[in-house]
């Protein structure tokens, strides 16, 4: 189930927001908020859910034996198993034929001919999210951070949680546990303009913004090869901007999700393409990610504690395993590995680069970035060096379809990701002709979703 | 002693305490706002479905098409596709016809080919520019190109799309007559409904109405809202499959109990399909009386071949046709496809197997119980391609190649 589809708009949401509201217990409110989670969650493939409800399990065990024992040889084992059962479930759906065939790749260049298998497994949506979710829980149990929760359906709400469960923002327990902690006591009218607001704006992002953009950056990166270098600057640039509103999309809906059940989800996305360098670029997209890398892998692998080239490679790792987080293809781990190259090149030069206008450095950085989703978009590398050399080499060809109507809608995306407010910067308290503009939006973003093209979310196959 | 004199209320607001008037009028501004809201609301979904239909199919805004149905046209020719009307992703040309535009009469050294049929020839669930005649005009000349031809080879074929949905036999056969042989074909490719004999009445050609005038829907028709169909489709997709089947059981079922007894067909029919087969050897001899070579393709459908059969796309084909049971509909299909096998071998005419290439596709070749989706359309324009070349042969428009490679299952 999409948030932008009619039935989440119309049935699914309606229903979950009303029961929830009805309720007055905390324990059947997380009942209720579990139930939708799975209601939510098994639309796709009522199979997945047993997998959540496992690593929950594995969790929610783990956690319990943080606040049973305190011996560390116990403490360690509450800790290392389950994060290495959840990372093996991860790894089993997402990466096993990634890695057979790296492993065919890699004994071929041998000369050794070795045929692996190819297994036929269907990846759980959203599984890189809650796996996230649970490990950040386990190492925080055991840190100390937090007090793992004995209520289980309060722990199983937090991972299945509909607002959040497929494409984040990975949120940290921490970081929703008071809310969690007070769901009883809760005022429904307190957070309903505001998680009103959220919604739909998140919902004119993707709708209306990035569908529009997906119109034409799809097909013509179907056809990559026919393109011309202005054809591939629109595509890319349409791409770049598409996957912000996308995903900046839904990351909003979800935070106004999180508000009409009086849970604050914390912000995802800060304006990310006006960064002035690669540090302040991380600092503002997926930052949810961003700050879990910096904290789980990091920072415990030495940060920048170590000297300079211990820095640069603790970078280029983090950056890395990010990448490969997005996606089991090297043109992942590629890109991952540029940005790690792009952190590293800062620390280095930033003195220098700091020196520079902030116009050119807005400007600089985001044509980096945008080098770089071309690593991310491309589905092998030949596309992505296809892609590269015609958009730094002229060469004719075509446009993208619809290029009058293409670089209108560009021009908007650019408008509004650079030079405007994102909805955490907006005031969403509204007198009548705020709310005239909020209704229009969300009957804009409405004729679209009734025009029977719901499309999937990006990150929803990370 | 001095008296007060009393005085006169004279204004409502002296009666009522000034708090309650306040609240009043906030009741009336909030009620105002939100009706102003509502109406905000209703143009902003109306005016955005207008103009994605624009981005989209490039369908004005005041567009005065608003269904399927408002692409046909009765005059003098009878009923036919309606010049240079589009609904959506249906875009007729100037002559009626879906497709790009073209000439009244083919270019030099251009082989046309005319489709006739209903609502699987004009195309209905696939992607624009993929239905079957589109996609046979793109296969023919790929064969051409091939030189399938041999050295007597046109400059290129021409598909035009004369198909429109709920055409039978006998309005296809006036159409022939009356408008098509206007056009000069040199093969007219003909792929018939037989379901639509198990109609309440056996088809029968619509009237030329000889005031000859095209009526254009009126202006009322621009301003219907498109959010209404929008949502019904909508809702449509939403609801559970078995959900949809139980509804289509009873509409049927209601339908069925004020019909008089016996009215339902539970067998196929014999003079229901002796009709069938007397009409498509009609339809033959105009083809040849108009100076064309007609093709004939046997009708296939999503039940032909398969081990069992899918419930839902059954009973919702039922829906159509509720005077025949579902199983007698796939019999009557099956049963005419023979009935067009015979005739075509009769009347010495090539008649390609559409409905035993189609039987042996998967499933996804349609988009429902009859309609092709785009795969099944490529295989139909494939299979028709090949009776298409042969036919070409025999109007003298194609030689035989040196070496060939035809995977034609046809009659002949």
């Amino acid at each position: 189930m999409l948030f932008n589809s009619f039935i989440f708009i119309f049935a699914f949401l309606p229903v979950a927001y009303t029961v929830f509201w009805m309720l007055r217990s905390t324990t059947w409110r997380y009942v209720w908020l579990t139930l939708t989670g799975y209601v939510f969650y098994g639309y796709w493939d009522p199979r997945f859910c047993l997998l959540m409800a496992f690593s929950t399990l594995v969790s929610y065990s783990a956690g319990r034996g943080f606040l049973r024992w305190s011996d560390p040889r116990r403490r360690k084992l509450c800790l290392v198993v389950p994060i290495v059962v959840d990372l093996a479930l991860l790894a089993f759906f997402k990466y096993a034929n990634f890695g057979l065939q790296t492993t065919h790749d890699v004994l071929h260049l041998f000369g050794a001919d070795v045929q692996v298998p190819h297994l036929n497994i269907v990846l759980p949506i959203g599984i890189s999210f809650y796996t996230f979710h649970t490990i950040t829980y386990i190492v925080d149990g055991y840190r100390g951070v937090i007090r793992p929760t004995r209520n289980f359906f309060e722990f199983a709400t937090y991972v299945s949680l509909f607002s959040q469960l497929v494409a984040g923002p990975i949120v940290r327990f921490r970081q929703i546990e008071e809310d969690l902690e007070s769901i009883g006591n809760h005022d429904r009218r307190r957070w309903l303009e505001r998680g009103l607001s959220f919604f739909v704006i998140g919902l004119v992002e993707k709708v209306l913004v990035a569908d529009s953009l997906a119109a034409f950056v799809d097909p013509a990166l179907a056809h990559y090869a026919s393109l011309s270098t202005v054809g591939a600057w629109m595509a890319m640039l349409g791409y770049t901007f598409q996957l912000y509103f996308d995903f900046s999309g839904y990351s909003t809906m979800a935070v106004g999700l999180g508000y009409l059940f009086g849970l604050r989800i914390p912000q995802n996305f800060n304006s990310p393409y006006k960064a002035t360098d690669p540090s302040d670029f991380w600092r503002r997209w997926h930052i949810s990610l961003s700050s879990v890398l910096r904290d789980y892998l990091y920072i415990p692998l030495g940060g920048n504690r170590n000297g300079i080239a211990q820095t640069y490679r603790n970078l280029v790792i983090t950056m890395l395993l990010g990448g490969l987080w997005h996606g089991a293809s090297w043109t992942f781990v590629v890109w991952g590995a540029y940005h790690g190259l792009l952190l590293s090149l800062y620390r280095a030069f930033s003195a220098t680069w700091d020196s520079l206008s902030a116009a050119f450095r807005r400007a600089a950085t985001f044509v980096l970035v945008v080098i770089g989703w071309v690593f991310f978009r491309a589905t092998d590398f030949s596309m992505a060096l296809s892609l590269l050399r015609k958009m730094f080499s002229p060469v004719r060809g075509a446009l993208v379809p619809q290029p009058e109507l293409a670089a209108l809608a560009i021009g908007i995306a650019a408008a509004w990701a650079m030079a405007g407010p994102n909805a955490f910067e907006m005031r969403h308290e509204y007198k009548w002709p705020g709310r005239a503009v909020l209704a229009s939006g969300f009957a804009a973003a409405l004729a679209i979703i009734i025009g029977l093209r719901t499309s999937p979310f990006l990150y929803f196959q990370f | 002693m001095t008296t007060t004199p009393l005085r006169e209320r004279t204004s409502v607001d002296e009666y009522v305490a000034p708090q309650e008037h306040a609240r009043a009028g906030r009741v009336a501004t909030s009620f105002a706002g939100w009706i102003g809201i509502a109406l905000l609301f209703a143009f902003v979904l109306e005016l955005t479905c207008r103009v994605e239909d624009w981005v989209t199919y490039r369908a004005p805004l005041l567009s005065r098409y608003t269904s399927i149905n408002d692409l046909m046209t009765h005059d003098a020719d009878g009923m036919h596709g309606r010049p240079n009307a589009r609904y959506l992703k249906w875009e007729m040309n100037a002559l009626g016809m879906r497709g790009p535009s073209a000439t009244p009469t083919p270019a030099p050294g251009t082989v046309r080919i005319i489709t006739v049929g209903a609502s699987e020839t004009f195309g209905l669930r696939e992607s624009p520019g993929r239905e079957y005649p589109r996609q046979l005009q793109d296969s023919v000349n790929a064969r051409l190109a091939r030189g399938e031809c041999g050295a007597n080879a046109p400059k290129a074929f021409e598909v035009l799309n004369a198909g429109f949905a709920g055409m039978g036999l006998p309005t296809i056969e006036q159409d022939l007559r009356l408008r098509i042989q206007r056009l000069a074909p040199t093969i007219i490719v003909v792929y018939p409904t037989p379901a639509q004999y198990l109609q309440d009445d056996v088809p029968f050609a619509a009237r030329p109405d000889s005031t000859a005038r095209i009526s254009e829907p009126s202006l009322v028709h621009a301003l219907r809202p498109r959010t209404i169909e929008r949502v019904r489709d909508q809702i449509k997709q939403v609801l559970p499959e078995w959900l949809k089947t139980r509804l289509r059981e009873i509409q049927t079922r209601d339908l069925l109990r004020y019909a008089p007894a016996n009215w339902r067909f539970t067998a196929v029919p014999p003079e229901r399909l002796d009709a069938y087969d007397h009409h498509l050897r009609v339809v033959i001899g105009t083809i040849h009386r108009i100076g064309a070579v007609p093709v004939l393709a046997t009708h296939s459908n999503l039940f032909m071949g398969r081990q069992s059969l899918d419930h839902d796309a059954i009973i919702a084909w039922e829906k159509f046709y509720p005077r025949a049971t579902g199983q007698t509909i796939v019999d009557f299909d099956a049963a005419a496809r023979l009935a067009t096998l015979r005739v075509g071998l009769d009347s010495g005419v090539t008649t390609v197997d559409a409905a035993k290439v189609l039987s042996a596709a998967p499933t996804a070749a349609f988009g429902d119980f009859v309609h092709f989706s785009d795969l099944g359309s490529g295989h139909m324009a494939r299979v028709v391609g090949d009776g298409v070349l042969a036919a070409a042969r025999t109007a003298g428009v194609c030689d035989t190649p040196t070496a060939t490679t035809s995977t034609t299952d046809h009659v002949r």
